[in-house]
């Protein structure tokens, strides 16, 4: 369903510790937020593509997509600085080039961030991270669920909008609205019925209702990895702190 | 409508955060309360929010040419309640983050609020009054889908404009530009999701008159 789940559970890192890719990527994130956007963001976005490209092997043009994605965005809303409302009307807005750059300047490094993150780790072992950040034991156990759910979910709606626009259902507004309104109406009910035979296989393993053990393979910090991590992020907080 | 990442300055995006935390906690309480008496339960709220977020997933009809795509705030708070919406939205919003790079998570306080929160509580009580003044349920459906639609792009903008304000007229003239530029594709949206919603329920009635299996309720059981 997702390219970058795909590339998640196959990119070059994906064995490398949960908290070494955690600290790079909220580190990342922090310099970002920290300092003024013009050099730190800037290096940050180069640091990021770096890490994802070179590092983990995420192919140039799925990064490219991805980055695209958020930018529309960050465009639309960043134009908007550009313009003033006084009481004449519109007008250019003092600054507002400025304004406007360094905000998606700063927006996109954080989506880089972001991005390098979750095309490094599956979500599921970011689920499997909160547990040991103590999140409640439900939430996290839903999360998961959730997490499972969906690809089975995402099939299944691949398959009836498949055969919807076969028969033409998705030619024009009205149509849209009623085989969007129909697929949602028959997805529901299956997705419902999953969800119970689920519990019924479940219940016929003996599951009571306490916490689904699942194996998580362990992954130990090497040290030279977090040397890395680190080194990276003390550069960019040296250049941020020499430029501000 | 999901602020992107980094978007809010860091003071913002704390504040939003900690005016969203009561609500996700208070959900949380209470779906754990639910959850502690029926096991069970989780199995129908896991499929019920995978569901949420692949309606995201389907496109919507817009007028600018741009598509759009439902929220499901409406109907989620409409079947299951407001309060479970919060930590429902949470865990949503934050897959929307890693896999479809939709939000951000230093955004994700404020895209709670908008979406999880605002949305299915004025979404909820727009139905609840429609339902009591005796309008019919296709109006009253329709009425918590679209305004659960709107108060979540009204509170964006609102957020945008809060960051961002305008040097000569302040915040309220950058809400002016922000829900004036999102207005072309969130109203339609709006519209184009509370006719959906419409059908969905519409549907999902008459699977349960016709007798198959139709929508069983988390207080359904087996």
């Amino acid at each position: 369903m997702s390219t970058i789940d795909r590339v998640a559970h196959t990119n070059r890192w994906r064995s490398r510790s949960l908290s070494e890719k955690a600290l790079l990527a909220f580190g990342l994130l922090v310099v970002t937020l920290a300092f003024p956007p013009w050099p730190t963001a800037a290096a940050v976005l180069v640091a990021a593509a770096a890490a994802a490209m070179v590092g983990a092997r995420v192919p140039v043009r799925i990064w490219g997509l991805a980055m695209a994605a958020p930018v529309g965005f960050v465009v639309t809303g960043a134009a908007t600085l550009m313009v003033s409302l006084g009481d004449g009307g519109p007008a250019l807005a003092p600054n507002g080039l400025v304004d406007a750059a360094a905000l998606t300047l700063r927006a996109s490094a954080a989506a880089s961030a972001l991005l390098l993150l979750a095309f490094t780790t599956p979500a599921s072992d970011l689920v499997a991270g909160l547990a040991r950040a103590r999140v409640p034991a439900e939430i996290v156990e839903l999360a998961l669920l959730i997490y499972r759910f969906l690809f089975v979910l995402a099939d299944t709606f691949a398959a009836m909008h498949a055969a919807q626009e076969a028969r033409l259902g998705h030619v024009d507004w009205r149509r849209r609205i009623r085989s969007s309104g129909l697929l949602a109406a028959n997805l529901l009910p299956r997705a419902l019925d999953r969800a119970h035979r689920m519990e019924a296989g479940l219940a016929a393993r003996g599951w009571d209702g306490g916490p689904l053990r699942v194996m998580t393979p362990r992954r130990p910090v090497s040290a030279a990895g977090l040397a890395a991590v680190v080194a990276t992020l003390a550069a960019l907080v040296g250049l941020g702190v020499a430029t501000r | 409508m999901h602020i992107m990442e980094g978007f809010l300055p860091v003071g913002h995006a704390i504040g939003w955060t900690i005016a969203a935390a009561p609500f996700v906690v208070a959900g949380s309480i209470a779906l754990r309360r639910t959850l502690r008496a029926r096991p069970e339960a989780r199995l129908t709220l896991a499929a019920a929010s995978a569901f949420t977020f692949v309606l995201s997933a389907l496109k919507l009809p817009s007028v600018t040419g741009s598509c759009s795509h439902p929220t499901g705030t409406g109907l989620g708070a409409m079947t299951f309640g407001p309060a479970v919406m919060a930590p429902v939205g949470l865990i949503v919003l934050l897959f929307q983050g890693l896999l479809l790079a939709h939000g951000g998570l230093t955004t994700l306080g404020a895209n709670v609020f908008s979406m999880a929160i605002a949305g299915p509580w004025v979404g909820w009580a727009a139905w609840r009054v429609a339902t009591r003044l005796g309008l019919s349920t296709a109006v009253a459906v329709f009425l918590g889908a679209a305004l659960a639609d709107l108060a979540t792009y009204v509170v964006t903008s609102a957020q945008l404009a809060l960051a961002f304000p305008d040097p000569a007229s302040g915040v309220a003239g950058s809400f002016a530009k922000f829900s004036g530029i999102f207005a072309v594709t969130q109203v339609p949206l709006a519209i184009a999701e509370g006719l959906l919603t419409v059908v969905v329920t519409a549907a999902l009635v008459g699977r349960e008159r016709s007798g198959e299996a139709g929508l069983h309720p988390i207080a359904g059981g087996r």
